[in-house]
């Protein structure tokens, strides 16, 4: 029997304990798993033998994944600017009108919630070269039409569209909210100066929300160094290999191929560009801190 | 002020164009689920139809869609109710305590790669004959939503009066009843927000379910995507699969919207 006094001596740490054996056993387990088998060889229905360095000196030497690479930090580069540039441009219109009630903030948080799946689908109908809406209405207002998916030259730039639909009310929403907890003062004081609108945003407001926007850019940049669901469900990683990602490539050596070795190796690499660039950004994150 | 009036009126007409961006394809996809087979594709699109439930009559006859909702509905209420029972204690210790480990261990969880860890999975899971029930599902599906709710609760669990758990503590309670009769009530809104969140990423979630499922536990978005090859030719049924797949994290997240907005822009400022 406990008694009242013990109690109160007594910690809650017992009661993380079922979470924290559980995350190591789903996921701490698996990831030291996932770097045995990069550092092992593994015949297709046999045992792993450990290899050393083997899998990642053929990934080095793999135009393939130096391709793949290429993709995955393009699409990075593309959606990550997109959204955090027309994330801000939206962010500041919601913050001054005060607009994200009702239903515009249904229409805001839509596009996130929906499953990724859907997305690929929606493209799948509305980019779709001949029976698309979206070459239809290019085609009234006198555009010529794209082949979005179909050309290796467009879809990676269409993905970071897709994407972009998807997640700029997202960061739009947290720009909001940085932008809204500025104190006023700030602003009252540049107004007085006769400062033009712009050098108010570019000098003011935009230094102030650095931090905001360091939070949305890390948010973003996890996601969309994993981006996987809408390329798999639309293009597989093709034309060719024009849209073939990291994370496509790792799955289709993995569970296509069956190269167990050599595709935990593509994944650890995968993780650690993201860990890298969440550690640059929280570095980041102290530099613009005001 | 006519200048100000100006002002305003752009950025009314710069926020209406935005919505009516974010907002038509989804409307487009509902449209296209309720028009009948001819127009469907007809170009110029019609504004104005008969709606029609051909599409979903079609859709639900012939690919078994409908098991593969209950399945979806299993895995994601499963993986929730098990999110929940483990990360709510876990929220409470490690805000009491300010434990930073634990914290970090599931932040980490939530940024590695998902295919990441399903080779192993794979492995370990045909190890143990789990491959294709839905309790493989279940559990995968909870190292997602597990994150989500210690890290919504998070918040809610430090606003939680210290002084109300001490004196229970005094007042002789042990420390389940502290938890179920203190804690809990009080950060019952914050939980139906990590229930829901939960719930949705679980439901939308695809490559864990797409390895890891069988035949008779496929989940609905596995199920759109093994439809897809044949919805080329049918967007119709494929756009009635979409709507089915995004009614319940549409709707779910409409129960949520006001405190979904107010947690993005507090996170903003707290970083």
């Amino acid at each position: 029997m406990r008694t009242s006094s013990k109690n109160v001596l007594a910690g809650y740490h017992w009661m993380a304990a079922p979470a924290m054996v559980f995350t190591i056993g789903m996921i701490g387990f698996p990831i030291g798993y996932a770097i045995w088998l990069s550092l092992s060889n593994v015949p297709p229905g046999g045992d792993p033998v450990f290899s050393g360095l083997e899998n990642y000196a053929r990934l080095v030497k793999d135009p393939e994944f130096w391709n793949a690479f290429k993709l995955t930090v393009s699409l990075y580069a593309m959606s990550l600017s997109m959204q955090l540039i027309l994330g801000t441009w939206l962010g500041l219109l919601l913050g001054r009108s005060r607009a994200a009630q009702g239903l515009t903030r249904v229409i805001l948080v839509s596009p996130f919630m929906l499953p990724p799946v859907v997305v690929g689908m929606m493209a799948i109908v509305i980019l779709d070269p001949s029976f698309g809406i979206a070459n239809w209405l290019l085609a009234q207002i006198g555009l010529p039409p794209g082949l979005w998916l179909s050309d290796p030259k467009t879809v990676l730039f269409t993905f970071a569209v897709l994407d972009t639909w998807q997640w700029t009310p997202f960061v739009a929403l947290i720009v909001m909210g940085g932008y809204l907890s500025l104190p006023a003062e700030v602003f009252e004081a540049v107004e007085l100066d006769g400062a033009t609108s712009f050098q108010r945003f570019w000098h003011v407001t935009l230094p102030l929300l650095g931090p905001t926007l360091v939070t949305a850019a890390v948010l973003r940049s996890v996601d969309i160094l994993r981006f996987f669901d809408v390329i798999y469900l639309t293009t597989q990683g093709g034309p060719g290999n024009s849209s073939t990602t990291l994370n496509i490539l790792a799955y289709r050596r993995g569970f296509e191929f069956f190269d167990f070795g050599y595709a935990s190796a593509i994944m650890i690499t995968l993780s650690a560009v993201v860990f890298g660039t969440v550690l640059i950004f929280s570095k980041l994150r102290a530099a613009v801190a005001w | 002020m006519v200048s100000r009036n100006i002002l305003r009126a752009l950025d009314r007409i710069q926020l209406t164009i935005i919505l009516a961006i974010l907002g038509i394809p989804i409307v487009w996809i509902f449209m296209l689920a309720f028009k009948s087979r001819t127009e469907v594709a007809a170009l110029p699109p019609k504004l104005i139809f008969t709606p029609t439930l051909e599409n979903f009559v079609e859709l639900f006859n012939r690919n078994d869609f409908l098991h593969a909702t209950i399945n979806s509905m299993i895995v994601a209420s499963g993986s929730t109710v098990l999110g929940i029972v483990l990360g709510v204690p876990a929220a409470f210790a490690i805000s009491w305590h300010r434990m930073s480990w634990p914290a970090t261990i599931t932040l980490f969880a939530r940024m590695a790669p998902g295919t990441l860890f399903l080779l192993p999975w794979l492995i370990m899971f045909t190890k143990l004959g789990l491959v294709g029930s839905h309790l493989v599902l279940i559990l995968t599906h909870a190292a997602i939503t597990l994150p989500v709710v210690i890290w919504v609760l998070l918040p809610y669990m430090d606003a939680l009066p210290r002084e109300l758990v001490e004196s229970a503590q005094i007042d002789g309670a042990r420390q389940d009843q502290i938890l179920r009769l203190v804690a809990i009530p009080i950060v019952s809104g914050g939980m139906v927000v990590a229930a829901i969140l939960s719930f949705v990423f679980s439901w939308n979630y695809f490559v864990f379910a797409l390895v890891l499922s069988g035949i008779r536990t496929k989940t609905a978005i596995v199920a759109s995507f093994n439809f897809i090859g044949e919805g080329v030719t049918n967007w119709g049924a494929l756009m009635a699969a979409a709507v089915i797949i995004a009614l319940p994290p549409l709707i779910l997240t409409l129960l949520i919207q006001k405190r979904l907005v107010g947690g993005l822009a507090s996170g903003a400022v707290k970083g």
